[in-house]
């Protein structure tokens, strides 16, 4: 680039303010990237992986409202509208997968979404340092076991004849019961595995934000004469509120999408009416049978309703306590 | 890796011997030609091209089989999602292979034939397969069976041979140390598990013991034969029958009803193991080793072969008894070995040499085909003794099983097609199974199957859209019931108006059409 092109384009930048054609955005865009092309360098990896790994397989999705066929591939299979929605929402199964899914994802987030927090609290509250390490490992540690192991451990606990929940129960003179095909354990089974698996791990990003809390604050607090449990509900808690929040968000995100491995790994056909979720439900009419299409469908129909539910909290969540994920 | 290479050069000589004496009969083409192969099972993901199996059909035919094989794939399960899976990926890559051989291919290649994926196989049989030709016009079922909608065939398949599968095994030790006979009646069944549970058979002193156990749940319902109902048409659990002409579903029949009734007073009465749905497959080494188990319904082979257990549980004797009687005295064993498999192999549709390849598929149904794909390479693993493939001894007396090391040389590969001989089995099975089979022959207990039926693309349709729904309600009512949180007789009603209410009536109607068409009856 010459001078006279360099001080043109600093009378752009100048004139911009006033009046903000296209060309005048997108010359100011390249003067940009051209002086911190190191950055966008850094960027690229990343925009390439999400066009390949993410928007490429979007165009996929028209096989929602297809009757696809693998072997005449996407583009030439003949259209069917709204067809495969119409089959899902004629089936009672899948309402009633919905209806699970939702059910057993607002026990996780009531009961699941503070158990990491009120853990990282606790750890926080623990003074003898090899203690503290020594419980973070014990309970970080199911986290990375494999669902499958999981799903053999639940299993074996809950064994109506050798399990160790039944052997307690027995104790106390309490008939053994056959958990794991009983409708209305399920979901305390499978909410409570799922915190004991991820609360610990799930508490560590907790654990940096209070990490990450002014200790002058403590120190001012303690010279007021503040006790412990003042300094945690009004210092540490209303520090680390927007991770909460942000956490929350993504959670909210998810609601959709129960872990349904363990889902899998677990029910049974007499515990369907309380386990079975949409993705449990798709894994086993669409994909197991091949219908690729019907499963495309119900896919999109979770991404659309996870889709609202975030933007609805990140919305809430901007006008009611400033922090959002955007 | 000396020895390796003498047993290499041995293997190729008498290879090149078999060659010279047999060349004009079996050699395809003159110059050797290449033929890409997918092949996908669970006990081999890939086709091997070092196989001693292979390498002689080489030599014999001409014909190189070179493994192209995408999204190999060792897991199973029940449904067989691997291999499809497998399949699928294939099929989505756009690139097929001249030869598609895989387990569970049959649904498949009369969907994706018809739409160009896979060559008709008619013709190319009549005009150049002999072998293959003789053997669909001595069994014209099999033929059906095979046949998709459009009338094509579009695979060759793994035929099996023998036609026992499971049977009803029961500690004959436990029988007469409380002083009982084998069971003869359903009644009878009864009274003998019941003592099982209470009499303290393994003398622990505990009523520990587990009278009837199964490795899969399903076994259990099977148990509705003994009051004249129907848990499968097919090896397949859960499958379609024949009825009158007409095809129905064993669970929406009076028998099944009356059988659940009894096999949930069964379960409450803990006849039936308390963990049947959980335990999984290795419910049978557990209990049997542990001298808990009962009485099972499990395979012939493998199960005799806990004989081996008297060495440490004294006395321990497990073996088969014929089916108990129903209350009408019928006395069937529903599982059998399918004469037909879908598994087997195919002609990718941009094969350039249809004609070489069906002579090739063609190649393994006749006598020396056949002995090679059962047995697998002469002077190797078996020696001809009066006209008669037996086994070498150090095949039959080595550690690992016969049929294991039949698959390590590309031999029982049932991804390809061709028409198993039982007697490679019977060669290395234990007495008991054999004892076990004697019996069972002589009461004529086997009953027919359901071979399944191809769709047009619209019944298909019928078919996909209620059929998965049926199936998941139909196997939520019946644990349930079992289970003891409903009550068959209070529910029965309501649960057939829920059957037809989701399209159960939809379903048989499109399946019989198909049959109708198919089977021609």
């Amino acid at each position: 680039m010459s001078d006279t092109q360099d001080k043109q384009h600093g009378h752009v930048v100048e004139t911009t303010k006033r009046k903000r054609s296209v060309k005048h955005k997108l010359t100011w865009l390249y003067d940009h990237v051209r002086n911190e092309w190191q950055i966008y360098l850094m960027l690229l990896p990343t925009v390439v992986w999400m066009i390949l790994f993410l928007y490429k397989p979007m165009y996929g999705l028209q096989i929602a409202f297809k009757d696809y066929s693998i072997f005449r591939g996407v583009a030439a299979s003949p259209w069917v509208g709204w067809e495969h929605f119409q089959t899902l929402f004629d089936n009672d199964q899948f309402i009633r997968a919905i209806g699970n899914t939702i059910k057993i994802s607002a026990l996780n987030l009531i009961f699941g979404f503070p158990a990491p927090i009120i853990l990282a609290l606790m750890f926080n509250e623990v003074l003898h340092a090899v203690y503290k390490r020594t419980a973070q490992t014990i309970v970080y540690l199911p986290h990375f076991i494999s669902t499958v192991i999981i799903a053999g451990i639940v299993t074996t606990a809950f064994s109506p004849t050798a399990g160790v929940v039944n052997t307690i129960m027995g104790w106390f003179g309490l008939d053994s019961i056959y958990f794991l095909t009983r409708p209305e354990w399920f979901r305390p089974i499978f909410v409570g595995t799922g915190i004991w698996q991820e609360a610990g791990f799930g508490s560590i990003v907790f654990l940096a934000a209070i990490a990450g809390v002014n200790p002058s604050l403590y120190e001012s607090a303690v010279v007021d004469g503040a006790s412990r449990w003042q300094m945690m509900w009004k210092i540490t808690i209303p520090s680390i509120l927007p991770t909460i929040i942000i956490m929350l968000i993504i959670r909210i995100g998810n609601i959709m999408e129960v872990s349904f491995e363990l889902i899998i790994l677990l029910y049974q056909p007499a515990t369907w009416s309380t386990a079975d979720v949409v993705n449990t439900f798709v894994y086993r009419q669409g994909l197991q049978s091949g219908q690729y299409d019907v499963a495309a469908a119900a896919g999109l129909f979770n991404a659309v309703v996870a889709f609202v539910l975030v933007m609805t909290a990140n919305t809430l969540s901007r006008r009611y306590s400033r922090t959002s994920l955007w | 890796m000396k020895l390796k290479t003498l047993v290499l050069a041995m293997f190729a000589s008498s290879a090149m011997t078999s060659v010279a004496m047999a060349e004009d009969d079996y050699k395809i083409v003159d110059k050797p030609l290449e033929l890409s192969i997918q092949m996908n099972h669970k006990r081999y993901p890939v086709y091997k091209e070092d196989w001693p199996v292979e390498q002689e059909a080489r030599a014999l035919t001409n014909i190189h089989l070179k493994d192209v094989t995408v999204g190999a794939n060792m897991r199973t399960d029940s449904e067989n999602t691997g291999k499809t899976e497998a399949l699928n990926l294939m099929l989505a890559s756009g690139k097929i292979p001249d030869i598609v051989g895989s387990s569970r291919i049959k649904d498949f290649v009369n969907q994706y034939g018809p739409e160009g994926a896979f060559l008709p196989l008619n013709d190319l049989i009549d005009e150049h397969a002999p072998n293959l030709k003789k053997f669909f016009e001595e069994k014209p079922h099999i033929k059906a069976a095979l046949s998709a909608a459009d009338g094509n065939m579009y695979y060759i398949p793994y035929l099996p041979d023998g036609k026992y599968g499971r049977a009803y095994f029961i500690r004959y030790d436990w029988l007469d140390k409380l002083g009982l006979k084998v069971p003869e009646t359903v009644d009878e069944f009864e009274a003998t598990l019941r003592a099982f549970k209470t009499q303290d058979p393994n003398g622990n002193g505990e009523a520990d013991e587990v009278p009837y156990f199964a490795r899969q749940w399903p076994e259990l319902i099977r148990l509705v034969t003994l009051w004249d109902g129907r848990s499968s048409g097919s090896d397949t659990y859960h499958d379609f029958m024949v009825e009158d002409g007409k095809i129905a579903h064993p669970y929406a029949g009076e028998g099944y009803r009356e059988g659940i009734k009894n096999l949930a007073r069964w379960y409450a009465e803990g006849l039936v193991d308390a963990e049947i749905f959980t335990r999984g497959s290795s419910s049978r080494e557990f209990l049997l080793s542990e001298n808990l188990g009962g009485a099972t319904h499990d395979w012939f082979a493998s199960t005799s072969g806990y004989n081996r257990l008297s060495s440490e549980i004294d006395g321990f004797s497990f073996k088969a008894f014929a089916p108990p009687a129903s209350p009408s005295g019928a006395r069937i064993e529903e599982h059998r070995r399918i004469p037909i498999k879908p598994d087997g192999w195919a002609i990718g549709g941009t094969n350039k040499h249809p004609v070489e390849t069906i002579k090739y598929f063609d190649f393994w149904f006749t006598e020396k085909g056949r002995r090679l794909a059962n047995f697998g390479a002469e002077g190797k693993q078996y020696d001809m003794v009066d006209g008669k493939a037996i086994f070498k001894d150090s095949v039959l007396n080595s550690d690992e099983p016969v049929n294991n090391q039949l698959y390590q040389v590309g031999s029982q590969l049932q991804a390809r097609g061709y028409f198993q001989d039982y007697d490679y089995e019977k060669q290395w099975s234990n007495k008991f199974a054999l004892e076990g089979i004697a019996l069972y022959d002589e009461g004529d207990y086997l009953i027919d199957q359901f071979l399944g039926v191809a769709f047009k693309p619209e019944e298909q349709k019928v078919y996909d859209k209620h059929w998965p729904t049926v199936r998941d309600y139909m196997l939520e009512r019946q644990q349930t019931w079992i289970l003891g949180t409903g009550d068959v007789e209070a529910e029965w009603d309501d649960y057939m108006d829920q059957l037809n209410k989701k399209g159960l009536q939809d379903v048989l109607d499109v399946m019989t059409t198909a049959y109708k068409r198919q089977y021609g009856s």
